[in-house]
Parts: C-alpha cells; sequence; structure tokens
C-alpha cells in the first residue's frame, strides 16, 4: 500500500489584520463608570488586546472580537454597538465575495476548515454551484474517515491517456508502449493567475508551494522565472498558440506542457510528442460555444488533457458567457460519454473555482481535477483591488512576501480544501476521488429539482394567483 | 517627498468613497478613504495614532447630526474632533493636522467642495513635521 498522503499544514499569521465583518461602535462619552464594566467581562480580552493597525489605520479589536454581543448587551447605558463593517463588504466583487475572501484568508491561515460552530446562516439554495447539493447519506455511518486516518480515502488522480483496451503480441508484451501517465496525489492543480504584484515572484511562491503539495504548476512560459531542478517535474509550462518551439531546452527537463488551442494544434502536439514521447501535453480550450464539439474532436483525434478555462466568474467565454462552468463540464462530460471516449482523457477546468466545495462539484459534473487560481493569490492576503492590474502599489505588499511564507499559505488553504474533500467522500463513502467523477447520482440539482418536483405542486401559470393542483 | 491625507467617511453620508477619489486629481499628495459605519466609529486615540504614523491630514467626514442615523453618532464625532485638536496643541502640534466636515447623507454635490477644503488644508500645512522626526532623532543620536 502506499504512503498515505498528508499536507503538512502550519500556522502561518497574516500580516495584515485581516478585516472583519462587523465592527464595534465604542461611544465611550456619558460612560457610568460601573464597578465592573463589561469590556473587562470581554470573554477574548478584545478590549485590552485591541490596538493599531498602522498601515491600515483600523482599530485592531475588530479582528479579535467573536460578535458574542456580551458588551452591547450589558452596558446599561448602551454605550456600545456593533454595525456591519463597510471596509469589509467592499472588498472583492459580486462574485468573489467578502465571505469567501475572508473564508480564504482563515484557511490560509490555519490550515483548518472554517467552522463557525454558529450554524449555517446562509442561503438554501443560489446560482451557479450553490445549485448543486452533495448527497451526504453515508454521514451516519463514520466508516470512511480520511482526515483521522482509521481508513484512507485516495485523492490521486491521473494526468494522460488512457487506452481503451490493450493488444499483445505473440509473446505475451504490448504490442505498442503504453503512454505516459502522471500520477497526482490529489485533485487540484496550481496555477498563476491573471492578477498579482510582480508575477515573476509569485510564480516562484507558486512553484514552492507545488513542490511541497507534490501536485503541478501551470506557469506562463513566457514570463518563466528559473526553476530549481528538484521543482523542474512538477511545472508545466503553458504556451501561448505559436510561442512554442522545440528547441526550447525547457521541453527535456519537464514531465508535461500546456498549449493553448488553435487551428494547428493537434499537428503541433504530434510533433512535440515525436521528439518528446513521455511528455504529457494538455491542450488548453476557452468554455465558448463551441468547448462541447472541439473536446469531443481533440478528444477523438487523441489529445491527452484537455484544460477547459472559462472566466473568473466561473461563467463560459463569447456565446457561453450565460452558461455557469458546471453545465459546460456536464455538457463536455456528457458528450464524451456519449461518443465513448470519455475514460481515454483526463479534463481539467479552471475559471471561478473559489471555494473548496467547488473542487467536489466540478468533480461530480465531470472533471478530473480543478486548477486553483485566484485562491492562491487571495491567500497571500490578496482585498483583489485590482491595483497591481493598474500597475499601482499593492496595499498587502504581496510583491515583497518570502516564497517561503507564501508557499506555506499556499499550502494551508490547499491542505484545507483537501481536508473537505476527504469530508465529502467520507461522508459519501468513498474511498477514492476518481469515483466522484461524473458522479451525479451523489448530488442533487436545484434546476433538476424545481422542475420535477417543486413546479408540480407550487408553480402558478402565468396570470394565475392560487396553486396549481397536480394534475 | 510626497503627502499623505487619510479620510474616515461615514457610510451614510459618502455611499460611494470612490467619489472623493474622483474629485481628488492631486499627483503629490496621496488621497486614502476609508468607510465607516459611522463618524463616531473613529476614536480620537485612533486620530492621534494615524497622524503618528505620520501622515499629514487625517479627516473626518460625517452626517450632520439631525440625520445620524445612530442619534448622537455625528455630535460625539464632533466632541472627539475637538478633544483631539486640543490635546494636539497641548502637546506642540498643530491642531489643524485633524479636520471634520458634515453634509446631508448622500449629497454628492457637496463633496466637491469638502474636497477643495482639503486641497486647501493640506497646501496651506505642507508635510508633516512628524515626517522629519526619525533624521532629527538620528542626528540627535549622531552627536
Amino acid at each position: 500500500m502506499p504512503a498515505k498522503y498528508h499536507i503538512h499544514v502550519r500556522r502561518v499569521p497574516p500580516r495584515f489584520s485581516p478585516l472583519a465583518k462587523n465592527t464595534i461602535i465604542d461611544w465611550a462619552e456619558g460612560c457610568l463608570r460601573c464597578a465592573r464594566c463589561v469590556k473587562e467581562q470581554c470573554p477574548v480580552d478584545a478590549y485590552r488586546k485591541r490596538g493599531f493597525d498602522p498601515t491600515q489605520f483600523v482599530d485592531t479589536i475588530d479582528e479579535i472580537c467573536r460578535d458574542c454581543y456580551r458588551c452591547v448587551q450589558g452596558c446599561p447605558r448602551e454605550l456600545i454597538f456593533k454595525a456591519a463593517n463597510p471596509q469589509y463588504s467592499q472588498i472583492g466583487d459580486e462574485y468573489w465575495t467578502p465571505e469567501i475572501l475572508a473564508t480564504t484568508w482563515y484557511q490560509a491561515e490555519s490550515g483548518k476548515i472554517p467552522v463557525s460552530g454558529a450554524g449555517y446562516g446562509g442561503r438554501f439554495s443560489g446560482p451557479g454551484f450553490d445549485s448543486i447539493w452533495t448527497d451526504m447519506s453515508e454521514i451516519v455511518r463514520p466508516t470512511r474517515d480520511g482526515i483521522h486516518g482509521r481508513e484512507y480515502i485516495s485523492t490521486s488522480v491521473d494526468l494522460g491517456r488512457k487506452p481503451m483496451f490493450l493488444t499483445f503480441n505473440e509473446q505475451g508484451e504490448l504490442d505498442w508502449p503504453s503512454p505516459p501517465v502522471l500520477e497526482l496525489p490529489l485533485p487540484i492543480l496550481l496555477a498563476e493567475p491573471s492578477l498579482g504584484a510582480n508575477p515573476g515572484h509569485l510564480q516562484e511562491i507558486i512553484t514552492q508551494a507545488a513542490f511541497d503539495l507534490g501536485t503541478l504548476a501551470i506557469l506562463s512560459r513566457n514570463r518563466l522565472v528559473p526553476v530549481p531542478a528538484e521543482a523542474l517535474g512538477l511545472v508545466m509550462p503553458s504556451y501561448t498558440a505559436g510561442s512554442l518551439d522545440l528547441k526550447d531546452p525547457l521541453l527535456a527537463q519537464v514531465r508535461s506542457l500546456e498549449i493553448l488551442d488553435h487551428p494547428g494544434v493537434l499537428e503541433q502536439v504530434e510533433r512535440v510528442k515525436k521528439r518528446y514521447p513521455e511528455l504529457i501535453i494538455s491542450i488548453k480550450v476557452p468554455a465558448d460555444g463551441r468547448v462541447v464539439a472541439r473536446v469531443a474532436e481533440l478528444t477523438a483525434a487523441g489529445a491527452e488533457v484537455i484544460h477547459i478555462f472559462a472566466s473568473e466568474h466561473a461563467r463560459g467565454l463569447g456565446d457561453y458567457q450565460d452558461l455557469h462552468l458546471k453545465d459546460i463540464i456536464r455538457r463536455c462530460h456528457l458528450k464524451l460519454v456519449e461518443d465513448k471516449l470519455r475514460d481515454t482523457v483526463t479534463l481539467l477546468v479552471s475559471g471561478g473555482l473559489a471555494l473548496a466545495e467547488h473542487v467536489a462539484k466540478a468533480i461530480i459534473c465531470g472533471a478530473d481535477a480543478i486548477i486553483a487560481d485566484l485562491p492562491l493569490l487571495l491567500a497571500l492576503e490578496c482585498r483583489l483591488c485590482r491595483q497591481c492590474a493598474k500597475k499601482g502599489d499593492c496595499p498587502v505588499q504581496i510583491d515583497v512576501l518570502t516564497v517561503k511564507r507564501g508557499a506555506q499559505r499556499m499550502v494551508n488553504l490547499i491542505g484545507a480544501w483537501n481536508n473537505q474533500l476527504l469530508e465529502i467522500l467520507g461522508a459519501m463513502g468513498m474511498r477514492e476521488v476518481r469515483r466522484l467523477r461524473g458522479e451525479v447520482g451523489r448530488a442533487m440539482f436545484m434546476e433538476d429539482l424545481e422542475k420535477e418536483i417543486f413546479a408540480p405542486l407550487f408553480a402558478n401559470r402565468e396570470g394565475e394567483l392560487t396553486k396549481r393542483e397536480p394534475t | 517627498m510626497s503627502m499623505e491625507v487619510v479620510v474616515f467617511a461615514c457610510q451614510q453620508a459618502v455611499p460611494e468613497p470612490d467619489a472623493l477619489k474622483n474629485l481628488w486629481h492631486e499627483r503629490e499628495v496621496r488621497l486614502r478613504v476609508l468607510p465607516e459605519p459611522c463618524s463616531s466609529k473613529v476614536e480620537a486615540f485612533q486620530l492621534l495614532r494615524t497622524l503618528a504614523t505620520p501622515v499629514d491630514l487625517v479627516w473626518v467626514i460625517g452626517c450632520e447630526e439631525q440625520f445620524c442615523r445612530y442619534n448622537e453618532g455625528s455630535h460625539r464625532a464632533g466632541g472627539r474632533l475637538t478633544y483631539t485638536k486640543k490635546y494636539l496643541g497641548e502637546i506642540g502640534l498643530e491642531p489643524a493636522r485633524v479636520g471634520r466636515s458634515v453634509l446631508t447623507p448622500g449629497n454628492v454635490s457637496a463633496l466637491a467642495g469638502i474636497v477643495a477644503e482639503i486641497k486647501d488644508r493640506i497646501h496651506a500645512l505642507g508635510a508633516s513635521p512628524l515626517r522629519q522626526a526619525p533624521k532629527a532623532a538620528a542626528r540627535r543620536s549622531a552627536k
């Protein structure tokens, strides 16, 4: 049995005070000077520990406060309030919400699963990945315990072309050499995000994190910084259409590469494979209106790995901009199933994968593995202010962050994601993540439920005021 | 040496902090706008510590007292500003390095006047003497 894969998380405190969701308004004027002030009874001693963050000009009390409201309720003159923090609500955007950013920061700091202990206060259902509910029916039977190690749950995935059948010669040997396969210990690859101050430095951090995790780092070949020899095998250089030169010395040192899809990509792949047969080549395909047909076409032509990339808001591109990534993955997956080619190719997906649950849900929809990009930047305390895109100063100084510190925060984030994947697999009674791929029977889709169950019961015809009776 | 102005802005008074930045147009003076739930969120120690970072000017924008969402918040913020100015005078620093404006919530047209007032103030005051302090301390220690 192979050694159990384990991600070594270690607490890395933030360099900047993480913005709190709520803030304390403390009106000291008019204080009665009670013998036992509510501030002295704070369970986390926030009023004594509070300080001042000179980089952000904020009172650090909000970072310490656990929102128990003891002081708010206890002050006899009602001089303490809690209010929503506008600085918190203004970070991120409509997709990368403040909650996603705060959750990511917590995981990158601690490596732990974010559990509030105060129940789930979110919505019942929502758009995109929130419309998928995973099946946890086995949660009552704690036999699959991946995190605590009582039973091993494998998160390994294979990258490469898998033959549909084997043929042997008279000596009982394979007629042709088996295609190269790269086994990764977890279904998450790292990639450099489109944003980030000092991209070269960011590449160094991502490479180190990929090395620590044993997964691949997809890095742009055009601006690739020197990579330590021991980490070269885990770097997947990404080439734009037409930028790949067979004389590139890097091709002899890496185990995989990525090429952006273009009309002559298959011939280009053939030329590379002829010279470097052990290289695993991924073709990066945009998630636009042609993606389903293109994925089927490339797979039929022998593609090993296909990377479908969507927008950073998990939406398709071009004609598919109104379609969510989950639907695009499902369409591609089902098309390959229909063509009886699904098992031959590895499907990677990227774009808008922001939370641990998105990993499991993307795999349920039909991906083999996912690519994390923007969350890696968030792990470095990024506020998504996008100043770096305008050549402005990074408010959290990612450009001067040490490689060791940054890599450990990324490792912590992926460690927390991996533990949540293990929890989901354990609750489903599954022993390996490969079996989760395309397993839609393990999930419920809100759109389907609305159509099949809720619509006949509750939906009204247009202009009809009362509930429609089932016919 | 470039200067820096920090503005603590009540979110009722200034719902869009970017509106202030869009009116700024000063290359030599950096503006940072921090939205707050109420101007009374900003305490005297926060104003003083912000000035000590050092920042050249600290400004608080709140609502007119009759429009304050927290009823007394804007009134209390005014009291804190008075206290902070008095304190700065006592320790020998310029009280004018902190300032305050009030406006009717959401009155965007009033923001242009406030921005002009902030600009006039920072240009009149120049760089904070605290910016020179580390050099002066180094000179003293060299002697």
